[in-house]
């Protein structure tokens, strides 16, 4: 519940026009309620009084009529541009909010949520809420207070009537919602299953394509997948009798209120108590009362869907940041040199540190490269000189000043990665270049591509720097991705570079090419390096060779070649 | 094919539910009508007859006999609504995953397999509602409201023609919303499709834009994306509710009008009406049981468009199919599709191929137009020759690997086995003898063991485990704590990338294989388990035929014969003693990665 108040407090921007759908809502709820109830009592009334030859007022029902059903239209028509309005407010808002609180994060809160799995469901989660108003909120606020109107309005006439409306009211919104919530407790869950299973048979019969024509299980796999696929069919199967239910269930309360009005009703007719229009008038409006729990159902099931959503968005959102900003403003570095003393790190969790008492002296200018397996803690020392991460315990400076002083975006601004992963946005080249500097104009981004060596590709291209990458975009090819990293960085134009294994997993040749543009980068900046390429080793100034969070080896590419391991992390011990 | 074709062809798969879905529709509108008209007598003779609940009781029952029945008439057309999508989804999901199987490899590389999944999941769920309900209710909108005239104007031909004159309205604004609103429905439908993407697109991207210090400006980007579409989107809606206000005006307004006009007629008052229609007279029960029927005659109707939202999920789910489904398949031998067993293709069977000398002459290939991949290679690979095949990336070496498996045909040129054509072997049968070492192995959702046996399902498990010694995987299967039965995780999770590599080599070590195709991991290893990986390959290349798409120069130098291939031409081929003896290309590459040695 405590969820729902956050949520409540979360939509409080957007009070208004719930406010104002809510109302329209109602108001449309209660015309059409107003509409069958007025005509059942005006015809009967009519009627009688044209049989018994006695005058009566026809003007104010025939008005009423005519008004409930102009207010129905109208009330109709607002309620749903209102609705769609705060909706459409709400998930701008909501996105934003959510973006807010997640930048903070990344990207060390953020590992865990690393498969695009996850992060797609964070979105799936976001629309989630966003739904909450329409789905939930509006159809439950309505079905109370149009709940207890009916029950009041029936009272007036017969207080049995009353409560044997009320009852089923409250058996077809709350009784029958929770009925079917709990026996689709279990098909529920193994319809989660089958799902899952389908999903997992998708992705292997796509991803693994190669592999099962090869080895002739292509069929047997199609197979598989068609007997999860009708699996899955009959789960839903299984729910959709749950929920057929529920559908039939609260027509069947509505009709069962209407017998029940008449077999109440009737007998107070013949005793006189009730007048016969007023019979027909309550049995017409106990039929159309439950149009205010129809959706309650469907809204039953969205609630836990939304909970569900928001308990994962907190916690998301509740995620302290693994760095903070220091309230004071940035130094300013007297160098960009970089020390590290004794630096120790583990990430939350682990059974070793990921460091172990390292240390490095950087000079302004110099260029030092990092040797070692996966899992040495290489990529770990680029997050902490990022400020992604803080260490456990030693000293990282710049300049002379401890890193722990900055705050994070004055950091960056002197520090520019390349890594072998390079995200390109589904958004345009010539975008995906501005991230690096947004005010440049077209002719500093060609000469940064140009020196990168990706210009003559890309403006071989039929829309040049307008062509789309990214997901949806032209497909680059690995070497191509990393040479646009390189144009960024170079935009960037930061004193301290740091790259991850930048050529890593291109061949001889792009590599070279590649190397040559890197150089052109690294001119007459701070470089460190991950590399275990020995064409690119021979380059620099000094090599650490780094094994389980510790340096083991270090000195210049001629004098580690006797060493125990570095040759063997070159892959040269075999040559 | 358009994404309605599709949607209309699936139709005849549905019809025989489709048809009882309806049926059971229909039945619950003559539930209906009965039921008015049991509360119509109730209430006359309550009201006119001075009855009470004995006299009412012959009507009473029955009406709770209706109730049920109507009840059980909507459960059950959900119940078959929901199968004649089922079969729908079924056979159409087989159908899509068949052609990607048949598109093969080549195409699927152009693809996000992510996305594929997708499509094959949830992408044909979405078409759910399309069958199970919009097309129900398209027929029902028509018959429902056609049989509650049929039995008010004998009754009342006022009330009907009121009906029937609100009632055209029906197919106009079908047509309206069919046309108009639908265009810009699909098209904001898309915009929030694209605006989600986005935002996932952001949040993916969270540290590279952090690294650029632009992750806070991007903020302001999504705020300003959202707003853009609230403003587009509300443009379009208020436009298209209108023409659902109109017809909901024209529902109610006709219920409102029905009621005034049975009223006024029950006072005797004179209705404002041309005198060309004098209206009939009307009994009380009469009235009251066609304004009972009004609003049921209005209800489908008005409930069309809540069912729109379905047709309009599954309209861009089959878009999706669509673009996958009208993929031509490549023209292949094996064209009909893997479904084709040996037998069912002509060719040789898997005996008779010896793969003695595999060669290419002349082949030419191109994945488009233009784009020429492979532009006359020609080689042999020997029996029991140990061939490499090293260039850069994009020369056309996995092209080679490609033709070799038969997951694409030359453009020109032949590829011969033993001097027979390859594209006139079954494929099948040609797959049998090959062995073949991916980059990166796929392990699929099962035990090891299973995996193991992909190529050969009836392998026992002492083949199993004789082909793990073979491949030096035996030793950490044995000390996985189920061994062999060891559940693999998500691509394989928990396992290294040496011993994923191992496991694809057990495989390969599991069939009868002549030719072996390697394409070696690029990812680093660890020392140790490349030794092994490298064990075990010289220990599959033994008295077989290998080629290797080589990535690392120790694996090179020993083979028999090293193919240099560039912009699809083979530039240079030899031993590795020959190759350093000139100066071209190949040298040049073992200086670049000796340089510092």
């Amino acid at each position: 519940m405590n969820e729902l108040l956050r949520l409540w407090h979360l939509f409080r921007p957007y009070r208004t026009w719930m406010l104002g759908g809510f109302v329209l809502a109602l108001v449309t709820l209660l015309a059409n309620v107003t509409l069958m109830a007025v005509s059942g009592w005006f015809i009967t009334a009519m009627a009688m009084a044209g049989a018994a030859g006695v005058a009566m007022n026809y003007f104010t029902p025939a008005a009423l009529i005519r008004g409930s059903a102009i207010a129905r239209t109208a009330g109709r028509y607002f309620e749903r541009l209102i609705s769609h309005e705060a909706t459409l407010r709400q998930l701008a808002g909501l996105r934003v909010w959510f973006y807010r609180h997640l930048e903070p994060l990344a990207p060390a809160r953020l590992q865990q949520y690393h498969s695009a799995d996850l992060l797609s469901r964070i979105r799936a989660d976001v629309d989630a809420l966003d739904h909450f108003y329409t789905r939930v909120l509006v159809p439950m606020l309505v079905a109370i207070v149009a709940g207890i109107g009916f029950f009041v309005f029936t009272a007036l006439f017969d207080l049995g009537i009353a409560l044997l409306l009320l009852a089923m009211l409250l058996l077809a919104g709350v009784g029958l919602p929770l009925l079917t919530r709990r026996l689709g407790k279990k098909p529920g869950r193994r319809l989660v299953e089958a799902e899952s299973e389908l999903r997992r048979l998708a992705v292997d019969g796509t991803q693994g394509l190669s592999e099962l024509l090869v080895y002739g299980a292509a069929d047997a796999h199609a197979r598989r997948l068609d007997d999860a696929s009708r699996g899955l069919i009959e789960q839903q199967q299984a729910m959709s009798r749950i929920e057929g239910l529920s559908l039939a269930g609260v027509m069947l309360c509505a009709q069962l209120a209407l017998f029940g009005v008449l077999w109440i009703g009737v007998p107070l007719v013949q005793s006189d108590v009730l007048p016969p229009q007023q019979l027909a008038m309550l049995a017409l409006f106990s039929l159309a009362a439950f149009e205010a729990v129809a959706p309650l159902p469907l809204a039953f099931q969205h609630i836990e869907r939304t909970l569900t959503a928001a308990r994962r968005l907190f916690a998301v959102v509740d995620a302290k940041p693994e760095v903070t900003d220091p309230p004071t403003p940035s130094p300013v570095p007297a160098h960009n040199g970089l020390e590290l003393r004794g630096l120790v790190f583990a990430y939350p969790g682990a059974e070793r540190p990921a460091l172990d008492g390292l240390d490095l002296d950087l000079p302004e200018g110099g260029r030092v490269a990092i040797v070692g397996t996966t899992g040495s803690g290489k990529t770990t020392l680029f997050n902490l000189l990022l400020r992604f991460w803080a260490p456990v315990a030693g000293d990282i400076r710049l300049g002379g000043e401890p890193l722990s002083a900055f705050r994070g975006e004055d950091l960056r601004r002197h520090m520019t990665l390349v890594s072998q992963h390079t995200h390109l946005f589904d958004a345009s080249i010539r975008e995906n270049l501005l991230i690096a500097a947004p005010d440049a104009p077209q002719a500093k981004l060609e000469q940064a591509c140009r020196t990168a060596q990706i210009h003559d590709f890309i403006a071989a291209l039929p829309d040049g720097y307008e062509t789309w990458a990214g997901e949806t975009g032209v497909r680059l090819s690995g070497g191509q991705a990393r040479r646009i990293a390189i144009a960024r960085a170079l935009l960037r134009d930061a004193p301290i570079l740091l790259l991850d294994e930048p050529t890593e997993g291109l061949d001889a040749a792009t590599e070279r090419a590649l190397m040559d543009a890197l150089k052109v980068l690294m001119a007459g900046r701070t470089v460190l390096m991950i590399t275990h390429r020995a064409a690119t080793l021979a380059d620099m100034d000094r090599i650490l060779v780094l094994r389980q969070g510790r340096i083991v080896e270090q000195g210049t590419h001629r004098e580690l070649l006797a060493a125990e391991h570095y040759p063997r992390l070159l892959g040269l011990d075999a040559v | 094919m358009t994404a309605r074709d599709l949607l209309q062809a699936q139709r005849p798969l549905a019809a025989r539910w489709l048809k009882l879905t309806v049926g059971l529709g229909l039945l619950g509108g003559v539930l209906i009508i009965t039921q008015a008209w049991l509360l119509a007598l109730i209430i006359d003779a309550v009201a006119f007859a001075d009855a009470g609940l004995a006299e009412v009781q012959p009507w009473l029952w029955p009406l709770l006999i209706v109730f049920a029945l109507r009840a059980a008439a909507v459960w059950a057309a959900e119940q078959t609504g929901f199968r004649a999508a089922a079969e729908v989804k079924a056979t159409l999901r087989e159908r899509v995953f068949r052609h990607i199987q048949a598109l093969g490899p080549a195409w699927l590389s152009g693809q996000r397999s992510g996305s594929l999944a997708e499509d094959l999941t949830r992408g044909i769920d979405g078409l759910t509602e399309y069958y199970a309900r919009y097309l129900p209710a398209m027929t029902l909108t028509v018959l429902i409201p056609l049989a509650i005239l049929l039995v008010v104007f004998p009754l009342d031909w006022l009330s009907g023609l009121v009906m029937l004159f609100t009632a055209p309205l029906i197919p106009l604004f079908m047509i309206l919303i069919g046309q108009g609103v639908e265009a810009v429905n699909q098209r904001q439908w898309k915009q929030l499709a694209r605006m989600g993407a986005h935002f996932l697109d952001v949040i993916q991207g969270l540290t590279t834009l952090k690294l650029f210090n632009a992750s806070r400006r991007e903020a302001e980007v999504i705020a300003r994306i959202s707003d853009d579409y609230r403003h587009s989107t509300m443009q379009v809606l208020r436009l298209a509710f209108l023409s659902s206000a109109v017809l909901e005006f024209f529902a109610t307004l006709g219920i409102a009008i029905v009621a005034v006009f049975i009223g006024f007629r029950l006072y005797q008052l004179q209705l404002p009406l041309p005198d060309l229609l004098s209206p009939p007279d009307i009994s009380f029960f009469a009235g009251f049981f066609v304004l009972l029927l009004a609003p049921e005659f209005y209800l489908p109707l008005r409930s069309l468009g809540t069912h729109y939202h379905g047709r309009m999920e599954a309209v861009s789910s089959a878009e999706r199919l669509v673009t996958i489904l009208d993929t031509p398949l490549p023209d292949q031998p094996d064209a009909s599709g893997p479904r084709a067993g040996p037998a069912a293709t002509p060719g040789a069977s898997a005996n008779d191929i010896g793969v003695g000398e595999v060669r290419f002459d002349d082949v030419h290939f191109s994945y488009e137009e233009g784009r020429p991949a492979l532009a006359g290679v020609s080689f042999r690979i020997g029996a029991g020759e140990r061939v490499a095949l090293v260039g850069p990336s994009g020369a056309g070496k996995t092209t080679v690997a490609n033709l070799l498996l038969g997951f694409a045909q030359p453009t020109a040129g032949r590829i011969s086995v033993d001097d027979r054509t390859l594209s006139d072997l079954n494929i099948a049968a040609w797959r049998g003898r090959l062995a073949w070492v991916p980059q990166n192995p796929r392990l699929f959702a099962g035990t090891i063991a299973d995996n193991i046996r992909l190529g050969a399902p009836d392998a026992d498990m002492h083949a199993v485990r004789e082909a793990a010694r073979l491949a030096f995987a035996d030793d950490f299967i044995e000390a996985l704590p189920a061994a062999y039965d060891t559940e693999i995780g998500e691509r394989g999770a928990g396992l290294s990338g040496g011993q994923i590599q191992r496991i694809a080599l057990a495989r390969a070590f599991l069939r009868d294989a002549r030719l072996v195709i390697l394409d070696e991991a690029t990812a680093s290893l660890d020392p140790a388990s490349e030794t092994a990986v490298q064990q075990a390959v010289d220990r599959l290349a033994a008295g077989r035929s290998m080629l290797v798409i080589a990535h690392r120069l120790n694996t090179v130098r020993d083979a028999d014969r090293i193919l240099v291939i560039d912009q699809g031409r083979i530039v240079e081929q030899g031993d590795h003693a020959q190759l350093c003896a000139q100066d071209g290309p190949y040298r040049r590459m073992v200086r670049l990665l000796e340089a510092a040695a």
